[in-house]
């Protein structure tokens, strides 16, 4: 179900193809409709990037001004430089860090273990497979809170809490990476895989040096919808790093919200910190983030 | 053919060594979900439901826990809270699933589209969806701000987030009802304005997978279609819609598993006000399990999630049976 501009003939368009007149007229009103709903899903955006440069006096005039009256950095600094006074040093370069490494670990290993199981369910038979599979299937069907809060107490019993163990350990393989990467290996032909195979390349030798490399697409979209998802995760964080110094950026931004419910500006710069690095991934590899969705149906959940 | 017996039955031929070596080789493959799967997914889950029955806390001190039986969850039913973060959870659920569901079909109609520049109008429309809730609550706790852009927008003078009244109130005045129980009566409005910021942030979510399914539908049909006189409108109604059910029904489990759930918006805007309006059911398991602003219930609190669980399981269920037939033009 991968989504291109150019593989199908457009469905909508077809009843217009016999009056050219009337199309040009709905393509015209089209192009109007996209150009004010981007202009519309973007609006938030820019205007609490705006928003970041202006004065606590600005922020709270009525009517509301788009633009600042001057460009003034003194927000970003201000919140680049929040301490409190429990943990010395900066707290949001801090958070900054946590989360990326963080989503950088998830993702790693989300790859390797994903696809690893993802070939033996596409390429392997072994008793017991199918079975397992409708397993993992059904597992996502459990609803996350039913585990996840609750299990609390689990972690807790584990000593898992304010540490990162919760957040990267059960995450190691999740059942939308062996789903997605077992459909993806199933869509290549594998004549490939068999010559290696006979050449004595082994199971591992042929997923490792043949399938892996013909599968850079399908691993780099998942690895940006799952980048993104430990990114923006909040529950989980919230859960189990209590301490300012282990949040993530979103239970940072969070906890600095409840500090300066008033600071409005402070606020909008949190979240420019947090949203701005996702904004820039999304459209640099849009083009990946578009397909992976369709075809895993649950970006980064 | 040969007819054979029971008894004359020839063995199952014993696995090949070349065939458990690969069936091992399998396992081993999938080892890493074996071990991690069935520790923190389906251990936990048995784990929770356990801790469902006791009289577990999450300070876990002194003594051991207690087997109490059901009463968790009898108490979870006359829960008061409980029982209004449930209606909370409906109305959310049904409100964002609806509209959501609705404009996402809409918006890839749109974008479905072989113009020039369609790429570049892709990528802006899915751009809410990329940020996170938080992000997306922290800006419009700002434009939601009663000096803010949408009361500036709108003309109004509204506190969105602090306001409690209930929005079919006019509604049952104009037909002269007096009272009705508060769930009658609808959500909040500030409930309400965190739905519309959410259904802003999913129906680019959901507008690719309909944009995907819309482009494998073959052109063929429109065009067989056309010559019977169904175009446009009513070509919408009797080819398109009908195609899209497997993926409609897709959306509106995902809708409703994710609804029922809601906790970010929550927590970051209102923490449950006012009035509890936006309290919801995963925002009170957080806040009973580990004892924020009361004793730490984290029995009680699995108690809830498991009834949450079953309701969302049950409505998928129908969703599943009502909504996802299979097409007959395949």
């Amino acid at each position: 179900m991968a989504v291109s501009a150019k593989q199908q003939p457009v469905a909508a368009n077809r009843a217009g193809t016999e009056r050219p007149a009337s199309a040009y007229v709905g393509t015209t009103i089209r192009y109007v409709l996209l150009v004010l709903l981007s202009l519309f899903a973007f609006t938030p955006f820019i205007l609490s990037f705006l928003g970041t440069f202006k004065t606590s006096a600005e922020i709270n005039a009525f009517p509301p001004q788009i633009l600042p009256e001057q460009w003034r950095f003194d927000n970003w600094i201000r919140v680049w430089n929040f301490t409190i006074p429990s943990v010395q040093g900066r707290l949001l370069p801090l958070w900054l860090f946590n989360s990326g490494w963080l989503a950088l670990v998830n993702v790693l290993a989300q790859i390797f273990f994903c696809s690893l199981a993802a070939y033996a369910f596409a390429r392997i038979r072994f008793p017991g497979r199918d079975l397992i599979f409708t397993a993992i299937i059904a597992s996502m069907a459990i609803p996350a809170a039913v585990t996840l809060i609750p299990g609390y107490v689990f972690y807790s019993r584990l000593g898992w809490i304010n540490t990162y163990w919760p957040l990267i350990v059960p995450k190691l393989i999740v059942p939308v990476g062996i789903l997605m990467l077992t459909q993806f290996f199933r869509s290549i032909p594998k004549e490939l895989e068999e010559a290696a195979y006979i050449d004595g390349l082994g199971r591992f030798g042929t997923y490792w040096n043949i399938a892996l490399p013909l599968s850079r697409p399908a691993l780099l979209t998942f690895a940006i919808l799952q980048f993104q998802g430990s990114w923006n995760d909040f529950v989980g964080p919230l859960l189990f790093l209590q301490r300012p110094q282990l949040m993530t950026l979103t239970v940072g931004m969070s906890f600095f919200r409840y500090q300066y419910t008033n600071d409005l500006t402070a606020i909008l710069v949190g979240a420019m910190f947090n949203a701005i690095p996702m904004l820039i991934l999304f459209f640099i590899f849009s083009k990946y983030y578009i397909e992976g969705t369709s075809y895993s149906g649950l970006a980064g959940q | 053919m040969a007819v054979s017996t029971k008894a004359t039955a020839p063995p199952k031929p014993k696995a090949s060594p070349l065939a458990r070596r690969e069936a091992l080789t399998g396992y081993l493959f999938i080892a890493p979900y074996l071990i991690i799967g069935g520790i923190f997914t389906y251990g936990l889950l048995l784990y929770v439901f356990y801790i469902s029955f006791t009289d577990l806390t999450a300070s876990f001190a002194q003594k051991p826990p207690q087997f109490v039986g059901l009463s968790n969850y009898i108490r979870a039913f006359s829960e008061p809270d409980f029982r209004t973060s449930l209606g909370n959870a409906f109305w959310y659920f049904v409100i964002v699933t609806t509209f959501q569901t609705i404009g996402a079909i809409l918006l890839a109609v749109l974008l479905n589209a072989r113009i020039k520049g369609i790429r570049f109008f892709r990528t802006m429309l899915y751009s809410p969806s990329v940020a996170s809730s938080v992000v997306i609550s922290l800006i419009f706790f700002w434009l939601y701000q009663q000096r803010g852009f949408i009361n500036y927008a709108l003309g109004t003078n509204v506190a969105w987030l602090r306001e409690a009244d209930r929005i079919f109130d006019p509604m049952l005045q104009a037909f002269g009802v007096a009272s009705a129980p508060n769930f009658l009566r609808g959500p909040s409005v500030a409930w309400t304005a965190i739905m519309v910021m959410n259904i802003f942030t999913t129906i680019p979510t959901f507008m690719i997978m309909f944009l995907a399914a819309l482009q494998d539908i073959p052109g063929h049909l429109y065009e067989a279609a056309s010559i019977d006189g169904a175009t446009g409108r009513r070509a919408f109604w009797y080819i398109t819609l009908p195609l899209l059910r497997p993926v409609i029904a897709l959306v509106l489990i995902l809708g409703t598993i994710g609804t029922f759930q809601v906790f970010d918006q929550a927590y970051v805007l209102t923490e449950g006000g006012p009035l509890k309006t936006t309290l919801t059911p995963t925002l009170l398991i957080y806040q009973k399990t580990l004892g924020k602003a009361t004793q730490p219930e984290a029995a009680f609190g699995a108690a809830m999630a498991f009834i949450l669980a079953a309701i969302i399981v049950a409505i998928t269920i129908i969703q599943r049976r009502y909504v996802e037939r299979s097409n007959q033009y395949d």
